[in-house]
């Protein structure tokens, strides 16, 4: 039977899995993080926390931003959102027009600590509007729960995955997924990716260019366990996998999913009898003035022409170098691992 | 509908017993309605056989007396086959161990009512039979189903939530009741689990799972939905030495366990088709021996064998 979705939400959050290789599968989503605040939002509406009217305050210049604003706008809720001035014109116009409130925290100079300043900010915000609901999705366990469609897509359409590679943000999507195919598939393999210039695995704060995955805080909701291996890809190589994947495959897709792209089709390369499988979070058109025009790379100093074929294998965060890096997480917690004793000499680290 | 002497008939009914679940949890429907679910495993080494002649008084007996939920089934039978001023007589004869999770109640209860219906002149359809069965033991499997039509079913309402239109993977099932003092647990005393919201997610993915596992006749995945099944009702009905009983499933090369949801058996699945099937069976029985487990059980999901079908 054709399916008709019941409102805007159902219909756009559903991902749809396209096979790259023969061994080598992508699930394209329009935009991810409609499914946590979709989860997040009814989760909380169930528990009697939000009705009509109720304010939902929220940290995000991205994509969970225009998903609260899209649920907001079809439910009656009123959104505020805290945004560092990073944020794009055409994207604040987007959610002014869903009727969410874009609060742009400025008077920072230095980028590093912004996140800082916006929780800051939510902090006086949620002391005028008492009775606030606040999704928190780096720290709410409802995000990672969100992804079940995700794992019931996989188990249903390929019957086993040997391995999951997806971006890092908020660790959502990664460890949600994968936590729920784990319980399928325990031997999973997860390989997560990070930028150079984010906290999550271990390197130091630096300001990032590609925006979307990484964190200059650590969310609860990246659970280190999940990991069997963690790539750094820098921004450059990221917005030219993008174009790759756009001239290759069609696929028009946003910086992150242009990280997993490249990660993943080295690793499906690499082991051809594995089913391996990557999560691409968004689509392209946000994009369009930059990552897809030379002339904004060119200015930020990350056009490139050719990929680099392969990672450049470290056994320690502080060996990454600026380069596409990764190392063998095993599973293990963050402290684990970075106190784990380093032995490298030659790192710009020691 | 005026009944004459020549409707008093004799009907016979039979229905097997089931080996516990290969999962059980709970599951929305397609309007996001949560239900109580399972998906029965039939075990076709026991079952059960009911006798029943209808008399023109409205006294009902059982023989033996001792099957009180087959004497509610027999009377809300024949007031479905419109003899509501009829008793009868009813026979069971069943070789189904009892409080372990075999099923012997539902079994009793669904021979009964085909034996009822036939005895009525009326034929009934599975899902009219698992209504019936509910409403005489509030919590019934989906045995009357034909055991090649596999379902996902709420067990509280006798409803079929989903239909998979294949019949399960050929399964060789060796299992054994871990309670062994016999004592049993009791359905009705047993009340309905409250699954937290991470479970009732959980149970969308198995149940993909399964669908996957049907579809593509793939017992290995059947294995794998069958043990995070059992491994989530740990915290419910915990089944005692269940860690040790994991790895000797992985150490005989099993496809993984499966369990009683709601009683005390638990079954180590095979792929008939595995190399050198008779050692790493003998492998599990020397194990349970040690345990102290001294019986146990083997039968195979059939190819093709479903109960005698009530003709009427
Ligand atoms: C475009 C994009 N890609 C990837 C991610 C990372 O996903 P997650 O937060 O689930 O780790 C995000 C998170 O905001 C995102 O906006």
């Amino acid at each position: 039977m054709r399916k008709i979705y019941p409102t805007t939400i159902e219909a756009i959050e559903a991902p749809t899995l396209i096979r790259i290789t023969d061994n080598f599968y992508v699930v394209a989503f329009r935009l991810m993080k409609l499914l946590p605040a979709h989860f997040i939002l009814d989760r909380a509406q169930q528990a009697g926390l939000l009705d009509i009217g109720s304010i939902i305050i929220e940290t995000s210049s991205g994509t969970f931003g225009l998903a609260l604003a899209m649920i907001c706008a079809l439910r009656g809720y009123r959104l505020i959102l805290v945004s560092d001035p990073v944020i794009d014109t055409s994207l604040k116009r987007r959610l002014e027009e869903l009727g969410a409130h874009v609060e742009i925290v400025s008077g920072v100079e230095a980028y590093t600590g912004i996140q800082q300043v916006r929780l800051d900010r939510i902090k006086s915000l949620q002391e005028e509007h008492p009775g606030y609901f606040w999704p928190s999705q780096y720290d709410n366990p409802h995000n990672p729960e969100a992804y079940t469609p995700v794992a019931e897509l996989l188990v249903e359409a390929l019957g086993h995955v040997d391995c999951l590679i997806g971006t890092v943000g908020s660790g959502g999507s990664l460890c949600g997924t994968s936590n729920y195919l784990r319980m399928l598939f325990p031997q999973l393999t997860v390989a997560g990716v990070d930028t150079h210039g984010s906290v999550l695995f271990g390197l130091p704060d630096q300001p990032r260019l590609l925006r979307g995955l990484g964190n200059s805080l650590m969310p609860k909701n990246v659970a280190h366990m999940a990991f069997d291996e963690i790539h750094w890809v820098n921004a450059a190589e990221a917005f030219l996998a993008t174009r790759i994947l756009h001239r290759t495959h069609a696929l028009y897709m946003g910086g992150t999913s242009g990280a997993a792209f490249l990660v993943s089709r080295w690793w499906a390369q690499q082991h051809p009898n594995a089913t391996v499988v990557a999560l691409l979070p968004d689509e392209g058109y946000r994009y369009q003035d930059t990552i897809y025009n030379d002339d904004w790379l060119r200015q930020h100093n990350a056009l490139l022409t050719q990929l680099p074929e392969q990672p450049c294998l470290v056994s320690h965060p502080h060996e990454v170098n600026e380069n596409w890096s990764y190392m063998l997480w095993k599973r293990r917690t963050y402290e684990q691992v970075l106190h784990y004793p380093f032995l490298g000499g030659q790192s710009r680290g020691q | 509908m005026a009944v004459s002497e020549v409707d008093l008939k004799v009907g016979h009914g039979q229905a097997y017993a089931h080996h516990g679940e290969l999962l059980q949890g709970m599951f929305a429907d397609e309007q996001g309605y949560l239900h109580y679910g399972l998906v029965t495993l039939p075990c076709m080494l026991f079952h059960t056989e009911v006798t029943f002649t209808v008399t023109p008084n409205s006294e009902i007996i059982v023989e033996p007396a001792t099957h009180s939920k087959a004497f509610q089934a027999a009377k809300l039978t024949l007031h479905y086959c419109n003899r509501s001023g009829h008793g009868g007589h009813l026979k069971l004869n069943s070789n189904i161990p009892l409080k372990m999770g075999f099923g012997s109640s539902t079994s009793d209860v669904c021979a009964t009512i085909r034996a009822v219906a036939q005895a009525c002149s009326f034929h009934l359809l599975p899902e009219e039979i698992a209504q019936i069965a509910v409403q005489a033991e509030q919590a019934s499997d989906s045995i009357m189903f034909d055991t090649q039509q596999t379902v996902l079913f709420a067990q509280r309402e006798g409803i079929v939530l989903e239909e998979f239109h294949k019949p399960l993977p050929v399964l060789e099932i060796i299992g054994f009741n871990t309670d062994a003092t016999g004592q049993g647990i009791d359905t009705l005393t047993f009340t309905p689990i409250h699954y937290s919201h991470q479970e009732i997610e959980a149970f969308r993915v198995l149940l993909a799972g399964l669908r996957k596992a049907i579809a593509l006749h793939d017992p290995y995945l059947l294995g794998r939905v069958t043990t995070a099944s059992a491994y989530i009702n740990q915290r419910y009905l915990p089944k005692p030495h269940f860690d040790r009983l994991l790895q000797l499933a992985s150490k005989t090369g099993a496809l993984g366990l499966q369990v009683a949801h709601s009683g005390t058996i638990v079954g180590f699945l095979f792929d008939p088709e595995i190399a050198e099937l008779e050692e790493r069976v003998q492998m599990i029985l020397t194990h349970l021996f040690e345990m102290g487990f001294h019986i146990s059980h083997r039968f195979r999901t059939e190819k093709r064998t479903s109960p005698r079908k009530n003709t009427a």
